[in-house]
């Protein structure tokens, strides 16, 4: 393999093998290299894959046997005090015709699939034994040559490419060697992902759910969930298994003096929650570091000479509220950068002015723009009120407004009043209504 | 004190054995991560990774010293991050003679 690829791509996540995907339809030569045993090996989400650009890699991946878990058609947004949730719930048949709008995923079986399907791509196109997926190997160091990176290297061996992506995830070791990060990265825009993969039986957990077929709930968690943490609770159902997790603020957590895993038994012995896992039994623990969306995580730029920088490794991630979206966009920045290097293999011209054009592409697409219009919905979300006097008082209304006592009811504007004064101020409220006004 | 309050829950060593780990058999791995404990037993007020690591790497003992063993790694980075006062040097596993994860469903 001494020869020069079009390409390589490090990290065998969503956003590389959705880089490989494009490349290989575009009969474009690349090396993949993952450093786990198998594509998905490393790789831990929530996880929900939202929007509907998987179609785009895997046409009609819903007859596909293998692949996501379930697609979701239910929603639920869960305010929680210590005994009561409070829930917006929605639910559809609008999201039941493919392509989804969203499928929930485990990552070491749906980028397995993924790579799978790469495979095939590559066996259908121009250059059958010129594109590898390599697993098992790590990329230790990337290789420059005048300041322009030149390909990688992996223990004794180099390779060369006209082109590197790197996708390596949030712990983006190559993208801090080559500067466009910095070499320390603080805890305030990083946030810890915990998790429990909850097995039970698929009959039982339809039942449970209301689920039919593949179809599947996703229930966010905000308030007693996180034990006063920034942050906030999630679970979403697989096929047998449930998911459920926090995702907590790591400068919050670090000054709070709890330990995650503690905090995690918290929201599992909430009543509530207590009920829907009832009887499942824990098959996987895991954890990751996660950007949260703050827009001024990125690196300092998203490409550079011979360079580019896709999915999380970019800290490519948005919470507004309603979702959260990681794994939609690298995605869909592993497609544009793929298709940055086709144009400039078409072009032979790999300089830094047409590797922009990846930048360009970013900042036109739905990644970029909604982070940028998005970013007051993120600062909302990180208020200290949004963790405890909120759910509390949405909790405290609800419990009064749904008591029937025998006593004269009051007004629900009085039971309202009441809430308010227990659990915050109209002061606060106000604030918050502005900035929520603003930001959504 | 580690011990969780409720019974429904998992203690860590419980939640990390429905890890699998490579190289387990392996006596003679490589650490992924190199912490200097002279730094956290020293300067460092705050000692945050014992509490933010998912899988309990770091630990106190009686006298209040930070200890930390690669073994239970999960390959979160969290610590990369939480430490503000360069003690960690934080690496991916090598493939064949490092430890790490490989997750069955993730």
């Amino acid at each position: 393999m001494e020869e020069k690829f079009d390409a390589i791509i490090v990290g065998g996540g969503i956003a590389g093998l959705s880089a490989a995907m494009t490349l290989a339809r575009g009969n474009a030569k690349f090396l993949l290299i993952e450093r786990g045993a198998f594509c998905g090996a490393k790789n831990v989400s929530g996880g929900v894959l939202w929007g509907s650009d998987l179609a785009k890699l895997v046409p009609e991946y819903w007859n596909e046997e293998g692949g996501f878990e379930r697609f979701v058609n239910h929603r639920r947004l869960t305010f929680m005090d210590d005994q009561s949730a409070f829930s917006v719930d929605f639910k559809s048949t609008h999201f039941n015709e493919a392509p989804y709008s969203g499928v929930t995923v485990l990552r070491a079986i749906f980028d397995e699939w993924l790579a799978g399907k790469v495979q095939q791509a590559i066996e259908a196109s121009a250059h059958p034994d010129e594109s590898f997926l390599a697993t098992d190997i790590l990329v230790e160091e990337v290789l420059l040559e005048n300041g322009r990176v030149v390909g990688i290297r992996a223990g004794e061996e180099r390779f060369y490419a006209d082109c590197v992506i790197l996708a390596e995830g949030v712990n983006n070791l190559l993208t801090r060697q080559i500067g466009l990060e910095k070499d320390y990265v603080p805890v305030d825009y990083m946030a810890i992902g915990i998790k429990e993969v909850l097995k039970l039986d698929a009959s039982k957990l339809e039942d449970r759910f209301q689920l039919r077929g593949r179809s599947g709930l996703t229930n966010e968690f905000v308030g007693y969930c996180s034990d006063g943490i920034e942050g906030g609770g999630f679970l979403y159902t697989n096929r047998d298994s449930i998911s459920l997790g926090l995702v907590l603020g790591l400068k919050d957590l670090k000054n709070s003096g709890k330990t995650p895993y503690d905090v995690l038994n918290t929201f599992k012995s909430h009543p509530v929650v207590a009920d829907m896992i009832q009887g499942s039994v824990a098959v996987e623990y895991s954890a990751h570091a996660v950007s949260t969306g703050d827009i001024r995580s990125l690196p300092s730029e998203l490409f550079g000479d011979g360079v580019l920088i896709a999915g999380e490794a970019a800290h490519l991630l948005l919470n507004a509220g309603k979702a959260i979206q990681g794994m939609d966009f690298a995605l869909r920045s592993g497609i544009l950068a793929a298709e940055t290097i086709l144009e400039a293999k078409k072009a032979t011209d790999y300089s830094t002015a047409m590797l922009k054009n990846y930048r360009k592409a970013l900042e036109n697409s739905y990644v970029l723009k909604d982070m940028r219009s998005f970013q007051d919905a993120v600062h909302l979300l990180h208020q200290p009120e949004m963790f405890g006097p909120i759910p509390n008082l949405i909790c405290d209304f609800g419990r009064q407004f749904f008591t029937i006592s025998g006593e004269p009811t009051p007004k629900a504007s009085q039971m309202m009043h009441a809430a308010v004064k227990r659990n915050a101020s109209y002061w606060d409220l106000v604030k918050l209504g502005i900035k929520g006004a603003r930001a959504l | 004190m580690s011990q969780t309050k409720d019974k429904s829950g998992l203690s860590v060593s419980e939640r990390l054995g429905l890890v699998s780990f490579r190289n387990q058999g392996r006596t003679d791995s490589k650490p992924h991560i190199v912490v200097e404990t002279s730094i956290c037993n020293s300067i460092c007020t705050h000692k945050c990774t014992t509490r933010v690591c998912p899988a309990k790497c770091y630990t106190l003992d009686d006298e209040g010293l930070v200890h930390f063993q690669y073994e239970d790694c999960i390959e979160c980075g969290t610590c990369m991050y939480a430490c503000d006062q360069g003690a960690v040097s934080w690496n991916y596993p090598h493939p064949e003679e490092g430890k790490g994860v490989n997750w069955t469903l993730g």
